[in-house]
């Protein structure tokens, strides 16, 4: 039987825990890659996030889950670029020695291989090219909008969190997030049209 | 539903169609990560979930276990960092009490030199006994 608040909600149990971290994980990997554009570092903050869930808000009830790990997504990419800058001051000042190539030393080749798809999949392999360009534009044109545009606009079309759950996540007012979207929306138009890309 | 949701749709639609072609290392840390932080789940017990509470002890219960899982994750930084701070405060005070014992020792072992010395202590005083003794060092080199 689940437990519940004081004031009857049910908390969440563990496993309701585990099947929304396992919903949301790659959309969150996404999202902290179209502001992150590194791949590690998106993964890392999509761990710092969910230890956070895990960690200090699972007494919440299953339904709050959504827009509170959106919330601490939003709070740890924050915390990414805020780190970032300070530690490209260091960066800026240690280039002048000149950059190994760890990147290259890191590469592994097996790590370029996709994941097995699950669903979704056309059997066509042209239609499923098609498919990878027109997505591939999509994130490209993503990464290029501002991000509170990027951020209202994933949280309320992708993420499905109603206005007032998107405001709340991203700490700014309902009118904000409609604006944010609705500008959202328009540049991505336009970003697509302009790579030729009609939906 | 207007334009704008039609238009937002058809995109995250094409973006849920990219979700599965993640690299295989990025699908399988991420799937690392979420082990790892289910493993951290503050309360255990919700594995099970199989417990009935009245919702008043329930709250209690969670808010509690919530608020010592919280305290336990701060508590256990903040008990190594006092730990930390303690043992070079103890590092560092007993380092200053070895000076001290080492120079007392030193002293020790001066005044017994002196007290046992033939030569009386007065000698030390006497202008004219440091002088012979400056002298008679030079003429041993």
């Amino acid at each position: 039987m689940p437990r519940y608040l004081s004031d009857g909600r049910p908390l969440a149990t563990y496993q309701e825990i585990s099947a929304f971290l396992a919903e949301v994980e790659r959309r969150a990997f996404k999202q902290a890659m179209f502001a992150v554009r590194d791949e590690h570092s998106a993964v890392d903050i999509v761990q710092d996030a969910m230890l956070k869930l895990t960690e200090k808000y699972s007494d919440k009830p299953a339904a709050e889950l959504p827009m509170l790990f959106q919330r601490i997504v939003q709070n740890t990419i924050h915390d990414h670029f805020r780190r970032q800058k300070v530690r490209s001051t260091w960066t800026t000042l240690l280039s002048a020695l000149g950059r190994g190539d760890e990147k290259d030393d890191d590469f592994d080749p097996l790590e370029t291989l996709a994941a097995k798809s699950d669903s979704n999949q056309t059997a066509d392999p042209a239609a499923q090219l098609e498919q990878r360009q027109v997505i591939g534009v999509i994130e490209q044109a993503l990464e290029r909008l501002p991000a509170r545009q990027r951020e209202a606009f994933l949280l309320r079309y992708w993420e499905e969190l109603d206005v007032a759950e998107a405001a709340q996540a991203m700490g700014c007012s309902e009118g904000s997030v409609k604006t944010h979207c609705s500008r959202a929306v328009h540049a991505l138009a336009e970003m697509l049209k302009a790579k030729g890309v009609s939906l | 539903m207007s334009p704008d949701d039609i238009f937002a749709n058809k995109i995250t639609t094409y973006l849920d169609h990219g979700l599965p072609d993640l690299k295989a290392g990025t699908a399988y840390r991420l799937q690392l990560a979420r082990a790892e932080a289910l493993a951290r789940l503050a309360d255990p017990a919700r594995a099970t979930s199989a417990q009935a509470v009245t919702s008043a002890a329930v709250a209690g219960a969670g808010n509690g276990t919530g608020a010592m899982s919280g305290g336990r994750g701060m508590g256990g930084g903040r008990g190594w960092l006092w730990l930390g701070i303690a043992l070079i405060v103890a590092a560092g005070f007993g380092y200053q009490q070895w000076q001290a014992y080492q120079q007392l020792t030193d002293i020790e072992e001066t005044d017994a030199a002196i007290l046992s010395s033939e030569l009386p202590i007065d000698a030390y005083l006497d202008r004219g006994f440091q002088n012979w003794l400056k002298r008679a060092s030079y003429e041993q080199e």
